[in-house]
Formats: structure tokens, C-alpha cells, sequence
């Protein structure tokens, strides 16, 4: 049901854009006809130029999201194992989930240069301090009787951890990742954008800096449409699905 | 159904709002002593700087409305103008004709300066481009820019093959350029215009490579002025008034440098001297001329930058514009 409305929807939106369009009230150097972006889409696939860059694109976004999500969550379990250790990370998410991983971009170039390692940098930032405030938070709601009756069945150390501390916070864990992915992915377009290309490699931020300059309208929205599908099926066939076999086989959830 | 009515009547409503909205918008634009300008920062666009200062375009069209905008890059000169929120533009010209290509109804109206560009390396053994190596990194402003359609030039010339050093190319404001250059660790070589171009060439170790009209073969009009057709037709006294005004600038700098000098070094907030140096540079001048349009086009289009070049001069000049043959 859910997918039936948003293809409703989307033929809709659609529908819509195409009257605009052929009222001839934009000239299409503001708005191309949706058939004008799919003929663009079409031919850059064709080229092989959307789909390179969508992959370069998408190899930074995981190698960037997987370290950032590995240390969240070491140090959300350094956090719940040391007092110490759980004020450190108090500050350190107020010092730096507030930045903006745009805003440190000017420092960032000093110190990485502009290459894929700046990039990299970025999308850790965006994604780790929201995992991570997540999964302490989530940590930190388990009801104590979890814990107590792990104790007394005599589970300890890493294997209460996976039994019940993560079990337990899931719908936390799960909306930190979320939460991870939207930052980083819009951070990794917004850095590409400013970046450029080393090697003719630049990734989907950079194929639309480059449409612009040339002044391709209808290839920039051809960019835009590859952005909203990776997303809808991250959602779709990565979160969803991740919600099915954990917090709704578990009975988490109200549905 | 009550659902799908209510859908569409939000629609027709929203539909008749954005419609209606635009015609306003246009409207607006016609008002005859409304002119907005844009141009980029630098000291190639100083006879606008002194046209500012000097109030003539208030002289010669009183009671005129002029709105100056400093925009970062030529695609936001460009888009501004295809939103219609700025008349007049100035620009280089590989920009200008992509612009046209694509469809913009506008034309260049006038030259506004000639001006070195260089290629600078920091690399000593490094002579000429042939010398560049897979690993160099080259920094432009950004693809499609006059200073990334002339290194292709070159790039012709040397290999027979333009696109030979596209793989190498990263895309920098002049300032991070610069820094980059000096810094050697990210680029090898930076293609730029002054005042940056003679400040990395004060600093020891670094050189230039090739200049603009040696990848070019002649010389050409660096920044031109370029008005919407709209403006030309719908507002020609004001369109008038402008040229005029801009001419009175030029003819200013010439004849009284240095209350020129004086009046750049404020609003530049640069020295007298520096200015000075600028302004006697070899291949610095402010002239009406419009030179290198037909060979930067004959170019583009042999290479796929643009899809067609134009029949006559006069599809992509306004008349009585001083084309420089």
C-alpha cells in the first residue's frame, strides 16, 4: 500500500512539472520538461558518466559511513564501560554534533587538501556524532531488569553486550543510522560540489557543479532523480528491511 | 473522489499562483530607469569600478535606479540573467558563448579589457606543457572557464589532442589557486589572471609556462559586457545610456591615470603602487574592442563544447559594437 502512494504521489508531482513546463511560462533554461531530464538522464547513463560518478560517489559514502559508525560505536561501549570514558563523550558530542561538517570544510582543505581524504573526513563527521548520540541514548533507556537478570544468568563483558545491550536500544541504533546516512549523504554532495574533480573523478556533487556550468539544466535534474532513488532505496531495502528482522520480529514496535 | 478533487483544486490553485507571479516579475523588469549590473570581483572589470565611482551613469540617465552586484562565479552571473534579475552582465567569452548555445537570448554589447592569463608551475623542471606528467594536477576556476578552453588550446596545438589534460584538472577559486600552488602539495600548476598571476610570479621558484595568447595565437578580449535581448529592446535609452557611460569611463582612465590610480586603490583597497604596476602591465588594457569571439566559437565547437557556431557576427553582437578582427 505504502509504495501504491508514493507512486501516486510521484506520478502526480510529475503531472504537475509537465503542465508547468508546457505552459511555457519557465523557459526551459529554468525548467525542463520532465521529458527533456529524461532524455538527459537516459543519455548520461548511455555515456556511462552518471553511473561512474554515482558508484565513486556511493564507494566514499560506505568507506566513510562504516569507520564512522565503527567508532560511534566504540565509543558508545567505552562510554557505558567507564564513567570516565561516558563523560568524555558527553562532551565531545556537544562540542562537535552541532558543527556543521560544511562549516569545517576551510579547515579541512588546510589540513587534508582537497583530495578524497577530505571528502572521507566529512562524511565521518556528519555521520558519527548522530549514530553515536543515538546509540548512547538507547543504551542508557535499557530498563535496569535487563541488565540485572543478564547478570544473574551470568552473562558478562562482550556477550552481554551483543545479548542484550544492543538487542535492546535497536530502535535507537537503527534511527542513529538513519539519522548517519541523511547527514552523510547530504554532506558527501555538498563537499563534492565544492571540491572538484581529481582525475575526472568527482562524484554525483561534482557531474552537477559540472552540468551547471554548462548549462545543462535538464542533466542537473538528471542528477537530482539518481539522489532520490539511492534514497528511496536505502530506505526501502536497507532500513525497512533491517526494521523487519530486528525490532518487528522482536515485537519492538506497536505495528 | 472528494480526496481527488480537493487534490487536484490545491494543484490548479498553486498552478495560478506560480503563472500569475511570473508575469509580475517580468513586468517589474520593463520600468525604463531600473538597470542591474553584475560583475565578478577583479581588477579586469576596473572601468566599471570608475563608472561607480564616478556616478556616470547617473549623469547620463537621471533619475536612473542602478543595483551593482558582485557575484562569486559566471554560472551565477548567467543564471541571474536567465531569472531576469540582472540586465546587463560581464563575462568572459567561452562562458558568454555557452550561454548562447544553450539557448540564452542575449548578446555582447561591448569589450571591457584585455588582460594577461597565465599558466604558473612550481615545479622547476617543468618547461613547457609537454613536460606534465600523469601525476601534475592542474587547478582552473572551473570547467567551461576561458582559462580551462585556452589550456585545451594548447593542449591542441601541442598534441593534437584538447582534451589531453582534462583528467588532471581540478576546479579552484583563484585564491585557494593560489595558496594551493604555493603549498605544492595538491597541484602542480595553477592557470590564472592577475592580481594573482603576478603575485605567484613574484614568489621564487615558480614560473610561467604558457600565457593566453600564446595558447590562443593572437590576442583577445578578456571580460566582455553581454545584455539580455529583453533589456536592449524593451529598455534601449537605458541600454544607450550605459554604453555611453561606459565609454566616458574608459576615455576617463586615459586621460587622468592618476586620479585613476587613486580611485582604484580605494575601492580595490589596494596600494597606489600596486595599482600602478597593474595598470602598465604588458597586455593590460580597458578598450571598447571585442577580440577572439569567432575563433573561441570555431574551437568550442570543434570540440563538443558548444553545438554550433554563429552564421554571422551580428547573431552574437549588438550593433555599432567595435569588433576587432
Amino acid at each position: 500500500m505504502m509504495k501504491n502512494k508514493k507512486l501516486f504521489w510521484s506520478f502526480l508531482i510529475i503531472l504537475f512539472w509537465q503542465v508547468i513546463s508546457m505552459s511555457g511560462t519557465f523557459s526551459s533554461l529554468i525548467l525542463p520538461s520532465p521529458y527533456m531530464v529524461i532524455k538527459a538522464f537516459l543519455e548520461s547513463i548511455m555515456r556511462g558518466e552518471l553511473l561512474n560518478e554515482t558508484m565513486y560517489s556511493l564507494i566514499i559514502i560506505l568507506e566513510g559511513l562504516f569507520i564512522g559508525t565503527f567508532f560511534a560505536f566504540l565509543l558508545a561501549l567505552a562510554s557505558i564501560r567507564y564513567k570516565i570514558m561516558e563523560d568524555f563523550v558527553e562532551t565531545l558530542i556537544a562540542i562537535a554534533h552541532p558543527l556543521p561538517g560544511i562549516a569545517l570544510l576551510p579547515l579541512i582543505i588546510l589540513w587534508f587538501g582537497t583530495g578524497r581524504t577530505s571528502v572521507v573526513f566529512v562524511i565521518i563527521h556528519s555521520a558519527l556524532w548522530p549514530i553515536l548520540l543515538n546509540t548512547t541514548t538507547g543504551f542508557r533507556t535499557i530498563p535496569r531488569i535487563f541488565t540485572d537478570v543478564g547478570h544473574n544468568l551470568g552473562v558478562r563483558g562482550i556477550h552481554l553486550i551483543s545479548t542484550i545491550y544492543i538487542p535492546a536500544s535497536m530502535p535507537f541504533i537503527i534511527s542513529g543510522l538513519r539519522i548517519g546516512w541523511a547527514r552523510a549523504w547530504r554532506a558527501l554532495i555538498s563537499a563534492e560540489m565544492i571540491f572538484g574533480a581529481v582525475g575526472g573523478k568527482g562524484g554525483l556533487g561534482w557531474y552537477i557543479f559540472k552540468q551547471r556550468v554548462f548549462m545543462d539544466t535538464a542533466g542537473m535534474f538528471a542528477a537530482l532523480i539518481i539522489i532520490v532513488i539511492i534514497g528511496m532505496l536505502v530506505e526501502d531495502l536497507l532500513f525497512e528491511r533491517l526494521e523487519a528482522n530486528t525490532i518487528e520480529k522482536w515485537g519492538m514496535t506497536v505495528k | 473522489m472528494k480526496k481527488l478533487s480537493l487534490i487536484l483544486s490545491i494543484m490548479i490553485t498553486l498552478l495560478s499562483i506560480i503563472l500569475s507571479g511570473c508575469t509580475i516579475g517580468n513586468q517589474q523588469n520593463l520600468e525604463v530607469s531600473k538597470i542591474s549590473v553584475a560583475e565578478q570581483f577583479g581588477l579586469a572589470y576596473a572601468p566599471l569600478q570608475v563608472m561607480k565611482e564616478l556616478k556616470l551613469l547617473e549623469k547620463n540617465l537621471p533619475g536612473v535606479e542602478v543595483t551593482w552586484k558582485q557575484l562569486g562565479n559566471t554560472a551565477a552571473i548567467r543564471e541571474a540573467m536567465v531569472a531576469k534579475e540582472v540586465d546587463i552582465g560581464f563575462m568572459a567569452i567561452p562562458p558568454f558563448l555557452i550561454g548562447w548555445d544553450k539557448g540564452m537570448d542575449w548578446r555582447i554589447f561591448s569589450g571591457l579589457s584585455k588582460s594577461p592569463v597565465g599558466l604558473v608551475v612550481n615545479n622547476p623542471h617543468i618547461k613547457s606543457i609537454k613536460d606534465f606528467t600523469g601525476k601534475d594536477r592542474i587547478a582552473v576556476p572551473q570547467p567551461g572557464s576561458v582559462q580551462h578552453i585556452l589550456l585545451s588550446m594548447a593542449c591542441e596545438r601541442e598534441f593534437g589532442e584538447p582534451e589531453r589534460l582534462d583528467n588532471q584538472l581540478i576546479t579552484l577559486a583563484h585564491p585557494d589557486g593560489m595558496n594551493a600552488l604555493f603549498s605544492k602539495n595538491d597541484i602542480t600548476a595553477h592557470f590564472t589572471a592577475p592580481p594573482y598571476l603576478t603575485k605567484e610570479l613574484e614568489v621564487e621558484g615558480m614560473h610561467q609556462i604558457l600565457s593566453g595568447s600564446e595558447a590562443m595565437g593572437k590576442d583577445f578580449t578578456f571580460i566582455v559586457g553581454v545584455s539580455t535581448s529583453n533589456f536592449h529592446d524593451k529598455n534601449t535609452k537605458a541600454y544607450k545610456a550605459f554604453i555611453k557611460s561606459l565609454n566616458e569611463a574608459m576615455a576617463y582612465m586615459k586621460q587622468n591615470r592618476e586620479a585613476t590610480q587613486i580611485l582604484l586603490s580605494k575601492a580595490y583597497e589596494m596600494s597606489e603602487e600596486e595599482i600602478e604596476k597593474y595598470m602598465t602591465l604588458e597586455g593590460v588594457s580597458y578598450d571598447n574592442s571585442v577580440a577572439g569571439v569567432p575563433e573561441f566559437a570555431e574551437f568550442m565547437k570543434r570540440n563538443g563544447y558548444i553545438s554550433k557556431t554563429p552564421q554571422s557576427i551580428n547573431e552574437i553582437l549588438w550593433e555599432d559594437v567595435n569588433d576587432e578582427k
